[in-house]
């Protein structure tokens, strides 16, 4: 939320092509700087420009067009920004922020002003727990796929790992049956999603599940973690991979 | 509308080629849970996998043996309502069962007993 006066900008600036975990730099900046409740962002993108390794690239040349210069650009108090930075970096890669002070002279008008979520530590240890949230295929969250929406959630609020099932036969809270059929696009099945990580965690995120989840099922259990490949976050690293096969829940 | 209460989670595990009366076996545990009224029950497909007898079970071309997962959640007397069923139709699988923590969600409030 944004009050007339001093504020900070900050300007990420990349390239297009960028990937950070198989997902584009910018749209990870931008599900990140979303789902930790800035104020706003603003994608801009170069039609030529150069960077550290002095190669210019423009649109002309066809073969490196996807090394055009992208510009990100948010505007947030001091110490929302300050919260932010460690992980920007982290994900701007070899990319460059530049951060200013600003004034705000009229911020922008909020219809309905969101929660901030603060920012959480990872830390892993032995035991933790399962959230498994049973939801439908075509539950939607601002205009996307619930699961979906669910799963960019997680992924800016820093929860270990999370994977969606879909299933091909089921029914749910509405007693409607789920049938996963083949040869239609549109499917209309049950899916879950399984999510690992410490119980503080989970529960730090369950404000924002009860946002987004208008009709499901959320289920938690404990589970004793007994491989579990996880760096954090000052390795570079950002994603840990949930033990998969069987848990012992 | 918003409820949390303790509950139990069923996980049975076989194989897509079991068949019960003539039916696929996850069809008639589904009919079965949902004959009974329990909340939640999804079937899976896994990609790959094995469990008793430690045979690869496998989707190919013309068998279609993939493993199958099926998730029940509901209250620990209803779980227990449907455990005979299980056990006169499971010929060869696993049944986990574990103590869970649920949340359910719904559009409209739905009185305990509807369940």
């Amino acid at each position: 939320m944004l009050y007339p006066g001093k504020a900070v900008k900050v300007t990420i600036y990349l390239s297009e092509g960028a990937t950070h975990h198989g997902a584009s730099v910018y749209s990870s900046i931008l599900d990140f700087l979303f789902y930790r409740g800035v104020a706003g962002a603003t994608v801009t993108k170069g039609i030529a420009g150069f960077g550290a390794d002095h190669h210019m690239h423009s649109s002309s040349t066809v073969d490196i067009s996807d090394h055009l210069p992208l510009k990100i650009e948010f505007i947030d108090a001091r110490e929302k920004v300050d919260s932010l930075l460690g992980k920007l970096e982290e994900l701007t890669g070899s990319g460059l922020i530049e951060v200013q002070e600003t004034t705000v002279a009229k911020p922008a008008q909020v219809s309905n002003p969101k929660k901030t979520i603060p920012p959480s530590h990872l830390k892993m240890e032995g035991k933790a727990q399962m959230m498994r949230i049973f939801v439908s295929e075509e539950d939607r969250w601002k205009n996307k796929p619930l699961h979906e929406a669910l799963v960019e959630a997680m992924r800016a609020n820093d929860i270990a790992g999370v994977t969606v099932y879909r299933g091909i036969l089921g029914y749910g809270a509405h007693r409607r049956l789920h049938k996963d059929k083949p040869l239609l696009s549109t499917h209309h099945g049950s899916v879950m999603l399984s999510a690992v990580d410490t119980a503080q965690k989970l529960r730090d995120f369950l404000p924002l599940v009860d946002q987004m989840v208008e009709e499901g099922l959320v289920v938690f259990s404990e589970v004793d973690i007994i491989k579990y490949a996880y760096k954090s976050l000052d390795d570079g690293e950002q994603m840990a991979t949930p033990p998969t096969g069987n848990s012992t829940a | 509308m918003k409820e949390a209460f303790s509950a139990r989670m069923l996980r049975i595990h076989f194989g897509e080629d079991d068949r019960w009366q003539g039916k696929p076996l996850h069809e008639a545990i589904l009919a079965k849970c949902k004959d009974l009224n329990i909340a939640e029950a999804i079937v899976f497909r896994g990609i790959e996998g094995y469990g008793a007898g430690s045979r690869i079970r496998r989707s190919r071309l013309f068998s279609k043996d993939a493993p199958i997962q099926i998730s029940i959640i509901d209250t620990e007397e209803q779980i227990a309502k449907l455990i005979p069923f299980l056990d006169s139709v499971v010929e060869e699988g696993l049944v986990a069962s574990s103590a869970v923590e649920i949340i359910r969600y719904s559009r409209v409030s739905i009185p305990p007993t509807a369940r």
